[in-house]
């Protein structure tokens, strides 16, 4: 078997299904992982998964298996789609299967919290793989999956995993951009969800564009701040993983972040909403972790910071919006010069 | 190098470069061939000028390109090739060491001795009897970390010494380590002015060094040069890299190192991998040599102030090229003063990866990893250049983390630190090169405050999860440590760093306090020492 005759897709929620459709719309075989045997066969019988992709049948190429070490062995190109929150047990899993001529992909948006590591990092600390890279952009799943015209960028330090992915991924209706800054296309991919987050508060209270693109510019702002404290090149946010991918998720009411913000700014409580939606929403994970990591760099992000007080000090919305107004405004570059 | 060796690595050295270049050209070929020669002759030519009458081989280098020019003007793509490769071998040539394996066994034996009894002409009342002089020198060079570790991975592997750099006595200390460790001799590549050093020749001509001429610039030079290292490890010899490429001028422990050199190890993995080697495997050995003196530190830190970031890579005019100095630094390395530790880290792969006894690679939580997958291809290894590009930055990375664990802190660095801090924050105003030059307010501080602030500086250094390790002397009360490092400093030092006075401690030489202190760069000992205080902000006044 050449290398790329397999891919193997890890985790089979809502991208992580998606990714695997767009596999099997380019005729690769792919091997999907999920931890449960009846979602497995579920989607080798249906071809669906019903409960995170609905409506949208995967090509006969997929495979769905809760077979890590047969993936393993099957192919040396593995996409891991997994929430940030389960990513170390994932990955400490297949570091027993993996060598190094394996090439992890992920796909995860998110910060792991408490430790503030990016999921390369957890990867690189799990498995011995070294050839690691992250698949970040403006990709809402549905979208995807309904073959619209879209672009994601991949990005590694290692030219082959780029190659691999976009060897895999790339067609005529899905764009596949390389780059190198994963630390960039990390927190970008991370970040817009909390600036998500706030537009979907803006949206929920009836206000209208200006608002929206005052919150989008200013969050565009503080995520490249942010980013450049971690370690990311500035020009990343203004692409595909940062730009990009905030305009997608803050202009779409589909966005699983939006949703809770909507509703946040209806006075719902925030455990109710979690417990209503069957998927996570990043956003609520990510306000935390990047909160705490500006509070230890430093960092002045006032959106940041009111989302933060949003979800977690149940503060009341039209006060938080008084007093993001409030802030003094001044150079609009001043706190980008790096 | 043995000499059927060294003819066959100076022949594949020259030949592997040439061979690539070839390839990697587009048609016409003699368009390219034409610019390499061509951009070879031009950086020779200059560096030829630039030290018109200074190489004794300069006229013959001259006459040798200006053959090259003559025959450039209608060269066909052969000639050119042709040329290339005399080019090419004439780099090889001198590369080439003399190293000589009975040579090496009887000066190992010989030169303490040799040198024990140069110290004592040099000194006879200060340093005693013969005998007590040899054993002296090895009392005051220890051994330490995975010593047995390295030594069993021998018969597993060849391995990659990479030592940090602060003197020119660093390949002599270290090649006396291996030799007392029973290790087979190291080759390593030193610079042409030590070739020339009346104190160092005789260690280089015999020790297992090749040469390196830093003022050759041509990239031709520069890959030949990786090629014969690369070669050299194929052929199983034990190298040894200074991964810093250069003396630490700052003091501070290197953390950007040169992927050049690092690089040959990856690369001579694979040839190995290809060529079906019995025993294929690279072990990079990350070394840490800590003097509580620095031989060279007046020199190297005037040099980082002077220009920093633009200091000058090859320094001639410095204390080791002074043979009264050099004795007075042994003297003090014999004498109750000084002292040198090599910590031999944790041995690694060729992509950073732990490796255990038995010479198997270890993934991050300890399980076993097949070296050879790193670097395979459907399961054949190949070269792939951007991808070993990538592996050596993962090794650099590997490599500075051990060095900053198994730094070992001395008295003199933690008192050069604390003291320096002190001033710092005594003059919040001042930045730190005015303050270098001028001292601040105070000439002194009072020797129970710079114990008080020692005793900070060791606690923070306790506490700090990124190393280092701490040297004995370090165990004892604050005021030990502070008279540890002050005599320390008069005994070698022309301007002492600091001397007390009384009850009060004057900052001589604050360029020296800096130079010592940085030896403590790289464990945000400004961060934990504001945190043990309580205290949020960050110390006014950067290091440099």
């Amino acid at each position: 078997m050449t290398r790329d005759e397999c891919i193997g897709v890890i985790g089979a929620g809502n991208w992580g299904t998606t990714l695997a459709k767009v596999l099997g719309d380019n005729d690769k075989r792919t091997l999907l992982w999920a931890r449960r045997d009846d979602l497995c066969r579920e989607i080798n019988e249906t071809r669906q998964n019903s409960k995170y992709l609905p409506g949208f049948s995967l090509g006969p190429s997929v495979e769905a298996t809760s077979d890590l070490e047969r993936i393993c062995k099957s192919t040396s190109l593995l996409i891991a789609v997994v929430p940030s929150h389960t990513m170390r047990e994932t990955a400490r899993e297949l570091g027993n299967h993996v060598n190094g001529e394996h090439v992890i992909v992920h796909a995860t948006k998110g910060i792991e919290q408490g430790t503030f590591k990016r999921m390369s990092e957890v990867l690189r600390e799990e498995t011995c793989v070294r050839k690691i890279g992250v698949i970040s952009g403006p990709n809402l799943a549905k979208e995807l999956a309904a073959r619209q015209p879209a672009g994601t960028l991949v990005a590694s330090r290692y030219d082959e995993v780029f190659e691999r992915a976009h060897a895999a991924l790339h067609n005529d209706y899905f764009r596949v951009y390389q780059g190198r800054d994963v630390i960039g296309a990390e927190i970008g991919g991370g970040f817009k969800n909390i600036i998500a987050l706030a537009a979907g508060v803006a949206a929920g209270l009836g206000l209208g564009d200006n608002t929206k693109a005052l919150l989008l510019t200013r969050g565009l702002s503080e995520m490249a701040r942010f980013g450049v404290a971690m370690g990311a090149e500035v020009m990343t946010f203004g692409g595909m993983a940062g730009m990009g991918d905030l305009i997608a998720t803050c202009s779409s009411p589909l966005s699983r972040n939006h949703q809770v913000g909507a509703r946040l700014a209806r006075g719902e409580k925030l455990e109710d909403i979690q417990r209503d939606m069957a998927m996570v929403a990043e956003g609520v994970k990510m306000a935390k972790a990047a909160h705490d990591f500006a509070l230890r760099k430093r960092l002045d992000l006032p959106i940041v910071r009111a989302v933060h007080n949003l979800l977690y000090g149940h503060h009341e919305v039209p006060l938080l919006l008084k007093e993001l107004m409030n802030i003094p405004a001044g150079p609009e570059f001043a706190a980008l010069t790096v | 190098m043995r000499p059927e060796h060294r003819e066959r690595a100076r022949i594949e050295a020259a030949t592997r470069v040439v061979d690539r270049h070839v390839a990697s050209l587009r048609p016409p070929e003699e368009v390219g061939l034409e610019a390499l020669v061509n951009d070879t002759l031009y950086h020779e030519r200059r560096r030829l000028e630039r030290e018109r009458g200074g190489d004794p081989r300069g006229a013959e280098d001259s006459a040798f390109y200006h053959r090259i020019q003559k025959r450039l003007r209608h060269a066909s793509a052969r000639d050119l090739r042709e040329m290339l490769d005399q080019i090419a071998l004439r780099f090889a040539s001198e590369i080439v060491g003399n190293f000589d394996d009975r040579v090496y066994k009887l000066s190992t034996t010989v030169v303490p001795t040799g040198l024990s009894v140069l110290l004592t002409a040099m000194s006879p009342g200060k340093l005693g009897s013969l005998s007590s002089l040899r054993h002296g020198l090895s009392d005051h060079v220890q051994i330490q970390g995975s010593v047995d570790h390295v030594r069993k991975l021998l018969d597993k592997g060849t391995l990659v010494v990479v030592p940090t750099h602060s003197s020119h006595l660093d390949s002599i200390v270290l090649g006396y380590a291996v030799h007392l460790m029973g290790l087979p001799p190291l080759l390593y590549g030193a610079g042409l002015n030590l070739f020339k050093n009346p104190v160092t020749s005789f260690f280089m001509n015999n020790l297992g060094a090749y040469r390196v001429d830093r003022k050759k610039t041509a990239g031709l030079y520069k890959d030949v040069l990786k090629e014969y290292a690369t070669v050299a490890l194929e052929l199983d010899y034990n190298n040894l890299f200074f991964p810093g490429g250069t003396r630490s001028r700052s003091g501070a422990v290197e953390q950007k190192l040169k992927r050049g050199l690092l690089g040959t190890a990856v690369r001579a993995y694979v040839g190995n991998l290809q060529s079906r080697r019995d025993k294929p495997n690279l072990y990079v050995v990350p070394c840490t040599i800590s003097y509580k003196l620095g031989l060279e530190a007046e020199t190297l830190i005037d040099d980082y102030l002077k220009e920093v970031g633009k200091n000058r890579y090859i320094i001639e005019d410095d204390e080791f090229s002074r043979p009264r100095q050099v004795l007075n630094f042994m003297s003090n390395l014999v004498s109750l003063d000084s002292r040198v530790v090599i910590t031999f880290s944790r041995p690694l792969d060729v992509v950073g990866n732990y490796v255990d006894e038995e010479g198997r690679s270890l993934d991050p939580r300890g399980r076993v990893v097949d070296a050879a997958s790193y670097v395979s291809d459907g399961g054949a290894p190949v070269h792939d250049a951007q991808r070993d590009e990538e592996y050596t930055n993962e090794l650099s990375s590997a490599i500075a983390r051990e060095f900053l664990r198994d730094n070992l802190a001395m008295s003199t660095h933690v008192v050069g630190y604390a003291l320096l801090d002190m001033i710092q924050r005594e003059n919040p105003d001042m930045d730190l090169y005015r303050l270098l030059r001028t001292g601040g307010r105070s000439p002194s501080v009072t020797a129970s405050d710079l114990a008080t602030e020692t005793e900070r500086v060791v606690g923070a250094l306790r506490r700090s999860a990124k190393g280092p390790r701490m040297s004995d002397e370090l165990a004892r009360d604050p005021k030990a440590i502070v008279d540890d490092a002050l005599r320390a400093f008069a005994s070698y030092h022309t301007h002492p760093a600091a001397v007390r006075r009384g009850d009060r401690v004057f900052h001589e030489n604050r360029n020296l306090l800096l130079y010592y202190g940085n030896r403590l760069k790289g464990y945000d000992l400004g961060r934990n020492l504001s945190r043990a205080e309580g205290a949020t902000a960050e110390p006014a006044g950067a290091r440099a």
